[in-house]
């Protein structure tokens, strides 16, 4: 990121199960999560756009995102998939992946 | 497997949207012509399902190995920069896993359509029906699954038996539970 202040962010979910219904964002580390707006058209198995404004104030931060399908699957973190699965599991990992944010601007994986 | 179902998804997807397209006031677009369609509908089944006619022998694929393969994926199939393909069978419960078409897919079937589809990755789609057939035996062959003098062809290759076939379990999703906390978390 280049200048502090308003920004978007954006992404795609997806969904093997149907049409996503809603996806949440955080902007504080997973402290707390707000609701994202969905672009139109929301269809089955189709990748769906969502964004959510942010003003960043040029602080460290660290964002992800988490995709809620319409069976009301929610994407997990990655602590809750390996404790599942375990840490041989392969295929399929479908979980959250929050990115970090420096005062510079400059953007890390954040994956604990 | 799962990824070669949603691609046969999308592409019945894509036709459904080509055929509304084509009565839009929009204007553009048309309906794919059914020799397209054909083009495109290549998807092998696990059962053979949709296999070609052709044939191949196992030592004809060494020779098509050799040339196409062996620079990514080893002279016997052992790895580099490609995955390796051969052996492993008795690691996949162990610490160590070694995940190769003879120790870890359960159908034989999916290595011509795979083949067909994606290799070699410089020129996907380049080797003839035949030259696939052949490519897989060898494979097949390096893994102890099919005898040296053997030949492929869709009927034999559908009945071979994979022996990690039965070891698979159904999809256990959903098995983890996010709560989706809002706030306080």
């Amino acid at each position: 990121l280049t200048t502090p202040g308003f920004l978007e962010i954006s992404g795609i979910a997806w969904s093997g199960h149907g049409k996503i219904r809603r996806v949440d964002v955080s902007v504080d580390d997973g402290k707390s999560w707000q609701e994202a707006q969905l672009q139109e058209p929301v269809l089955t198995r189709a990748l769906t756009r969502f964004r959510l404004p942010w003003h960043w104030d040029g602080t460290s931060a660290v964002i992800q995102s988490r995709a809620i399908d319409e069976t009301g699957y929610v994407q997990p973190t990655l602590a809750e998939l390996l404790a599942v699965r375990g840490d041989n599991y392969y295929y399929h990992n479908n979980a959250i992946w929050p990115w970090r944010i420096a005062a510079d601007g400059k953007v890390t994986n954040a994956q604990p | 497997m799962r990824s070669l179902e949603v691609a046969v998804l999308a592409i019945v997807t894509l036709i459904c949207v080509t055929d509304a397209d084509a009565q839009s006031p929009y204007g553009i677009g048309r309906v794919a012509t059914p020799a397209e369609i054909a083009g495109w509908n290549t998807d092998v089944g696990h059962d053979g399902s949709n296999l070609p006619p052709g044939t191949g022998s196992v030592s004809h694929g060494r020779e098509v190995f050799e040339q196409q393969c062996a620079a990514c994926h080893g002279n016997k199939g052992e790895g580099g920069v490609g995955d390796r393909l051969v052996g492993g069978q008795g690691t996949l419960a162990t610490e160590k896993p070694v995940r190769t078409v003879g120790s870890y897919w359960p159908y034989a079937p999916t290595l011509f359509d795979y083949i067909r589809r994606a290799m070699p990755q410089n020129a996907p789609e380049s080797l003839s029906n035949d030259d696939v057939y052949a490519v897989s035996a060898y494979i097949l062959n390096l893994n102890g699954l099919l005898p040296a003098d053997a030949t492929l062809d869709a009927h034999a290759l559908a009945g071979i038996e994979m022996p990690n076939r039965n070891m698979f379990v159904g999809d256990s999703r959903p098995d983890v539970r996010n709560p989706a906390c809002m706030t306080g978390c």
